[in-house]
């Protein structure tokens, strides 16, 4: 692989070599607050995602065979949709490159083209292999194909000759799913992987800590942006005010809340590290009113979302739902506009410049 | 300053200090990097560095630029507002002195690129007509002295022009047309269903030699890196179906038709259908590209397509070729320098201020 041929030894002649304080050094506070992140929040959480991948290949193995239930089923599901949703701002890395969370969830999904791929796919091959949908497009290959053959009308599972025909398809996923997660946490584990540059400096990856940190808050507050959209969209705020319950993410499991939930938890670990340092350790004495402020608007997202007592879809049905639901929406705001603006500007660090530039 | 005494101080600095004929080697003088840069506050600046870090000038400008070009002898270098600005800037590269702050004509707007002739009498820049907009021109300008004066103008035979540059011969360019149309004032997209991009070939008399397309409809052709052999390569940046699989990179290679540059899949999609900057390296034959949303530098065997870097940098901006191979900048990291000499590519980061560089670097 031609990123690996990447060597540091090259002395390049007249060039100064990088003498930059910290590098290297474990007092550095990005250092830390890299390494701490790597060790007890990302990787463990890459871990708890492939862990219920792995559950989730064994369940549809086990439904398909008759030994599960359809509730059990989607239990296993909504577990792998969870613990998904909690990865969203900690793309950093090799799941956040090459479209490659698209294989793991769709969305949006504006012209229902997970069910109408999905009755494709199975017409094409009836005999559905794993092949089959490795080569295929990576709509059929996720969890929102999965949910669709457990959730959607259209999938009578209750007639045994139609879960007979489905069965292959949920088997694929569940493979496909699982194998993915093994190597992305194979990719973070590696010699040189993921979680070594986001400990050693420099690497090929970072030339210091605070290009890591730098890329960490910038997946974060992509993501923060990303729930506002998920919640948004149904909630009309592309549409002129008119809900669209069918644009939320998971709409057909009802998980569109739990995972949005899952996602600003994983957010709220980067922030504050979950007891080791994090991105909050990196703010001075001098900075503990923004460091409040952050930790207030966390709880106010969270204390909001809690009184979404009922599925998206039945709050986005009334006014006085969609009100609750428009505050979880402001709460979210408040969240993503402190990370991309002032934690940003303190920490010094650039949220994006010519990337969305279009020029 | 008269055009003679500035002449005439011009000529002299080159003599001293062989500008143009720079090597990396010890005490000779290292390039200059010129490239438009931000400052946290967002403050828009025009600057030098050399690369050992040390800042030859920020000169601070009222709109942000994209492109800039170096006179080919004089020390001097324009600066290219981006679209869609009315405002480019003349420096004076010793010191970063505002020579000049070039104002487009009522109706025309800058979109960013824009270059001088090889004997450095004429500058070209790519506008768009805000009467009928999204229709490409050609500004023709003379150097007068230290100033640019506008002398007319040609049809770009597109939409929305973007990076121009000659092929050898000196009298042809090449002309990206986005084939997108925005109006004054504006960088709203307005016929993302009618787009037009092109490849043209044009005289800089204004004749059009040649216009190619691609098959898609919505591919943007936006940037460009030329050969000395007279090979162009492309840049693209896809409008459409962010799944759908298209020509990101282009070539066209002497007496072939313009076609898509052979890609590997795994470099298509993380490139999220956005390239920034093209550069070739003439005496290494490499092809370099910025991926911004992907970001990541790629970088090319130019004959075979074989690749041979595929390297994370966030935000990655301009690139550009130097001795060893290609200096990256980045909105968000340090510069890189990756070091192409050998069959391992190394990477160096180097002391240049980090992050707030924008898409595109040249080296004088």
């Amino acid at each position: 692989m031609p990123r690996s041929r990447l060597a540091h030894t090259a002395w390049i002649p007249l060039l100064t070599a990088l003498a930059l304080a910290g590098c290297g050094d474990d007092s550095d506070p990005f250092q830390q607050a890299s390494s701490a992140l790597a060790d007890h929040v990302l990787l463990p959480s890459y871990q708890s995602w492939a862990e219920t991948d792995r559950r989730l290949a064994d369940s549809a193995r086990a439904y398909c065979a008759g030994e599960q239930n359809l509730e059990q089923a989607r239990e296993v599901l909504l577990d792998a949709q969870t613990a998904w949703a909690a990865l969203q701002p900690m793309l950093v890395g090799p799941m956040g490159e090459g479209n490659r969370a698209w294989q793991v969830q769709f969305w949006p999904d504006k012209k229902n083209l997970v069910g109408r791929q999905v009755t494709n796919l199975l017409k094409a091959h009836p005999q559905l292999t794993r092949a089959d949908i490795e080569n295929g497009s990576v709509v059929v290959q996720g969890l929102t194909a999965y949910e669709y053959v457990l959730y959607d009308e259209a999938v009578d599972l209750a007639a045994p000759q139609v879960k007979a025909s489905y069965c292959p398809l949920l088997v694929a996923i569940g493979e496909h799913q699982q194998a993915l997660a093994a190597d992305i946490v194979a990719q973070w584990q590696a010699k040189d992987g993921m979680v070594a540059q986001l400990r050693d400096f420099p690497n090929d990856r970072y030339a210091e800590p605070s290009e890591a940190i730098a890329d960490i808050l910038r997946l974060q507050v992509t993501a923060l942006d990303g729930l506002k959209k998920k919640l948004g969209t149904p909630l009309g705020r592309q549409s002129k005010g008119h809900p669209q319950p069918y644009q939320a993410e998971a709409w057909r499991s009802e998980a569109s809340l739990a995972m949005l939930g899952a996602a600003l938890e994983g957010a709220e670990r980067l922030w504050n590290g979950g007891g080791q340092p994090g991105l909050r350790s990196l703010l001075g004495d001098d900075q503990q009113a923004l460091a409040k402020r952050i930790d207030e608007a966390y709880a106010r997202a969270r204390e909001a979302l809690v009184a979404l007592d009922s599925p998206l879809g039945t709050l986005l049905a009334d006014e006085a739902g969609r009100a609750r639901v428009n505050e979880f929406y402001q709460r979210l705001d408040d969240v993503h506009r402190l990370h991309q603006g002032e934690l940003a500007k303190t920490l010094g660090i650039q949220i994006g410049f010519n990337a969305h530039d279009g020029d | 300053m008269k055009r003679r005494a500035f002449l005439g101080l011009g000529t002299a600095l080159v003599a001293a200090s062989a500008v143009g004929g720079w090597t990396l080697t010890h005490h000779a003088p290292q390039p200059l990097l010129l490239s438009a840069r931000d400052d946290g506050d967002g403050q828009h600046y025009a600057v030098g560095y050399r690369l050992d870090g040390s800042q030859a000038f920020a000169t601070p400008v009222r709109e942000r630029c994209h492109d800039v070009y170096a006179h080919p002898h004089l020390p001097l270098a324009v600066f290219v507002g981006r679209r869609p600005s009315r405002e480019s800037y003349v420096l004076d590269t010793r010191d970063g002195r505002l020579l000049q702050v070039l104002a487009s004509p009522p109706d025309r707007h800058f979109y960013g690129h824009g270059i001088f002739d090889a004997a450095g009498e004429w500058f070209y820049s790519t506008e768009n007509d805000t009467r009928d907009p999204g229709r490409g021109v050609l500004g023709v300008y003379r150097l007068e002295g230290e100033r640019l004066v506008r002398h007319g103008e040609h049809s770009t035979h597109g939409i929305g022009p973007h990076q121009l540059l000659w092929m050898p011969d000196g009298e042809t360019l090449v002309i990206a047309n986005g084939g997108i149309r925005t109006e004054a004032d504006s960088r709203e997209k307005m016929n993302l269903d009618a787009m037009e991009p092109s490849l043209v070939l044009l005289h800089r008399d204004g004749r059009l030699l040649s216009k190619e397309q691609l098959p898609e409809q919505m591919n943007s052709v936006r940037h460009l890196a030329v050969a000395r052999d007279g090979t162009v390569v492309s840049g693209q940046q896809y409008e459409g179906d962010p799944l759908e699989k298209v020509p990101l990179l282009a070539i066209k290679r002497p007496g072939e038709a313009f076609q898509p540059f052979p890609l590997g899949e795994a470099q298509r999609q993380v490139m999220n259908q956005y390239t920034a900057s093209v550069a070739i390296h003439d005496d290494l034959r490499l092809l370099a590209v910025t991926a911004p949303r992907g970001n990541r530098v790629f970088i090319w065997d130019l004959d075979s397509a074989e690749l041979r870097l595929d390297a994370h940098l966030p935000d990655c901006a301009g690139v550009g070729a130097v001795k060893e191979g290609f200096l990256v900048s980045s909105g968000q990291s340090r510069c890189r320098l990756y070091d192409c000499r050998r069959s391992e590519i190394a990477m160096q980061p180097l002391t240049l201020p980090a992050g707030l560089w924008d898409n595109h670097l040249r080296l004088a």
